[in-house]
């Protein structure tokens, strides 16, 4: 969005900064007939966040979404906005609006019309003055006089953005509000939510299956599956230091394996896998003792063709090139260590001389790299679930 | 897709083989050989029975003719006389259809609404209570009008009822009266105005509810301002489908009505036709109806229709 040019900034067209409000759950249950989609949900977003709900299809995060709405009501529990109780408030009296994931324009409307919908309910006077605003906002006013019908995919989704901002909610949702838009127009339509976001100081709740969607765009991101909130916080914290399989792998790529701990010194936990000694931070481990999971970064990871001479405070383990993938500015291996399986990682493309199949080859990372997951966890939850 | 390709000089070039050629216009005929028999039975059964209506309309009856004896000519006095005699009885037909087609969407639009939107997610019962839309057809048109003679009797509980709550006084008739002829073609023409909305708000987006839900409208305002909208031209569709024949019907007004104000036009043209053996008179008569139906429609159609029906 073009926020900071002369004419943007020069219009009094945009709206007084008005704060969003906190939005609070308690408990949240929901059943339907006999399966339960959100278990048990406790939340706070505080005023003025960027949230994103992250997780698969089925996690239970659009149906969290609906109730916030009021478009569910949840089986038990509350919600909370701004510190007042909306549990049995309809949708229609919440300080709430939506983006929908299928837009739910009127057809039968213009798209100024679209826009003015929610300010016209509200008996705003000047509710056809700020309609036209809200299109400057997503750069077409141009099209006010059009029908829905006649958009392209983005100028649908920026219309239905329009529509659910000119009401100033004290929450904005969105729910997989770019789902139906191609690579390109996603990631400008991620760029442009976040700055509009940025100006107008709305809490936003954003529904997204989208790891990389969610981590650009969120101060903080809530991984849900199966109807629970796996970990929470600011998305590099999430990215750099997993609690759980389904997150390690959900959110970016992990390289996990199985260990056994033998000792512990200087902060540092000692296992064993596969005959070879790995270091991990205690603060970086969920688990200190018995069986547990490591867990490293592909991009953490270095590649030798000889064994490295960086041994101290590193991690180390050898095994053979079984694929070589060339993406331009990466090549990407994956690594065949004996008694652990299948590593992955890659390598920028600096002129070297890549690793070719078949090569036995090193790799070293950081021990302040490593993560320490409990011993009972699945090691491939939430591998390739979009 | 045909072989065509613009040559350097703009011109499109025909680059198929003459076998093509002949394939393709082989296709073109047989779009032709399918309509033939369509157009020939609108024409035998349409478009000549007009234009022997309409030559009908214009015969005369000469001097000392027998009774039903009548001879080719241009007598559009014909109209003047059945318009000057019978104009009452058609602004009747046209008021009763009107209310009718009203007191059907009153009752319709909700039946519909059930049917199509309430009871989305109840396949079984939305089934049950289409198949019983749809029962009456499956008795006679006539019999049923007879059914409602029985049910608005004197002595039936209807009548019954109304007098001892003392809407109806007591020496009241709800048989023989326009409200009888008015209630028969409701009653009749209702599946007609029930199919083509229950047809349009089964492709009602329900999401488009719940985002005006969102956007603050209460469900009574989301009613009017989205679910009725789009409805429009299933609204649209049942009203005509409705109000046309109501306009033309004669068996209501002969079983449920009376001799004096409840006569519509279809009964003057049928006792024209069978009774008096006015030929011409009841030829123009139709014509009259028709043309009347047909200036009524569009002037309807030009203020509300829809671009599907134009």
């Amino acid at each position: 969005m073009s926020a900071n040019t002369a004419e943007t900034s020069r219009k009094p067209t945009v709206p007084p900064r008005s704060e969003g409000a906190d939005l609070e759950l308690k408990g949240i249950t929901k059943r339907f007939a006999e399966f339960v989609a959100v278990k048990d949900l406790d939340l706070t977003v505080p005023s003025g966040t960027f949230f994103a709900l992250l997780g698969p299809s089925g996690c239970g995060k659009s149906t969290t979404l609906r109730m916030i709405a009021g478009l569910d009501a949840p089986s038990e529990g509350e919600i909370l906005i701004g510190g007042k109780n909306v549990t049995s408030l309809p949708s229609h009296q919440r300080e709430v609006n939506t983006v929908f994931q299928s837009y739910a324009l009127f057809p039968h409307m213009t798209v100024l019309e679209n826009v003015a919908f929610g300010l016209k309910r509200k008996k705003d006077k000047q509710a056809m003055e700020k309609a036209r605003e809200g299109l400057k906002m997503v750069e077409l006013d141009h099209l006010a006089n059009r029908r829905p019908e006649q958009l392209s995919g983005g100028q649908q989704q920026r219309v239905a953005l329009a529509r659910a901002l000119v009401n100033r909610p004290q929450v904005l949702l969105l729910d997989e509000p770019l789902g139906a838009l191609d690579m390109k127009l996603r990631r400008q339509m991620q760029f442009e939510l976040k700055a509009i976001q940025t100006e107008v100081g709305l809490t936003f709740i954003h529904v997204t299956h989208d790891q990389e969607e969610a981590m650009t765009m969120a101060d903080v991101v809530a991984v849900m599956n199966e109807g629970r909130i796996e970990q929470m916080g600011a998305p590099r914290d999430l990215y750099e230091l997993p609690k759980t399989a389904f997150v390690a792998n959900f959110l970016g790529k992990s390289n996990l394996m199985r260990a056994h701990v033998v000792g512990q010194q200087e902060g540092l936990i000692e296992a064993q896998t596969a005959g070879c000694r790995v270091l991990i931070p205690v603060e970086r481990a969920v688990q200190h003792e018995g069986d547990i999971v490591i867990g490293v970064r592909p991009e953490k990871l270095h590649l030798h063709r000889g064994a490295p001479q960086e041994s101290t405070g590193y991690n180390e383990l050898s095994g053979q090139v079984i694929d070589v993938s060339f993406t331009g500015t990466t090549t990407e291996y994956l690594i065949e260590v004996p008694g652990i399986g299948r590593i992955g990682t890659f390598s920028q493309n600096r002129g070297q001389q890549p690793a070719q199949m078949g090569d036995t080859v090193y790799l070293s990372w950081e021990s302040a790299h490593s993560f320490g997951l409990a011993g009972d966890e699945v090691v491939d939850a939430g591998v390739d679930q979009t | 897709m045909s072989k065509m390709m613009m040559t350097k000089k703009g011109k499109i070039a025909d680059l198929r083989s003459a076998e093509e050629i002949k394939a393709e216009r082989r296709k073109g005929r047989t779009g032709v050989y399918l309509v033939v028999p369509g157009m020939l039975v609108l024409f035998l059964f349409f478009a000549l029975p007009v234009i022997v209506l309409l030559s009908m309309s214009l015969y005369a009856r000469p001097e000392g003719a027998e009774i039903g004896e009548f001879v080719p000519a241009l007598e559009f006095g014909n109209y003047v006389t059945v318009l000057s005699a019978y104009w009452s009885e058609l602004v009747r037909s046209f008021g009763f259809a009107l209310i009718a087609t009203v007191l059907a969407l009153l009752i319709g639009y909700p039946m519909a609404y059930l049917v199509a939107v309430r009871l989305r997610q109840h396949g079984l019962l939305q089934g049950i209570l289409l198949v019983l839309l749809i029962a009456p057809f499956f008795s006679s048109f006539i019999l049923r009008t007879q059914a409602w003679k029985q049910i608005l009797a004197d002595e039936g509980w209807v009548a019954q009822t109304l007098k001892l709550i003392a809407v109806l006084p007591v020496d009241g008739h709800l048989t023989a009266t326009p409200f009888a002829v008015v209630a028969g073609l409701t009653y009749n023409f209702l599946p007609f105005m029930v199919l083509p909305i229950y047809a349009n708000l089964g492709r009602l987006d329900t999401r488009l509810l719940e985002a005006s839900g969102d956007l603050y409208a209460s469900p009574m305002t989301s009613f009017f301002k989205v679910t009725l909208p789009l409805s429009a031209p299933g609204v649209f569709a049942g009203t005509l489908l409705t109000f046309i024949p109501a306009a033309g019907d004669y068996v209501n007004a002969a079983l449920l009505g009376n001799n004096r104000n409840t006569t519509m036009i279809g009964q003057v043209i049928d006792s024209r036709f069978f009774k008096v053996i006015d030929y011409p008179g009841a030829a123009a008569l139709s014509f009259v109806l028709m043309l009347s139906i047909l200036i009524l429609v569009t002037l309807y159609i030009r203020r509300f229709g829809t671009k599907e029906l134009m």
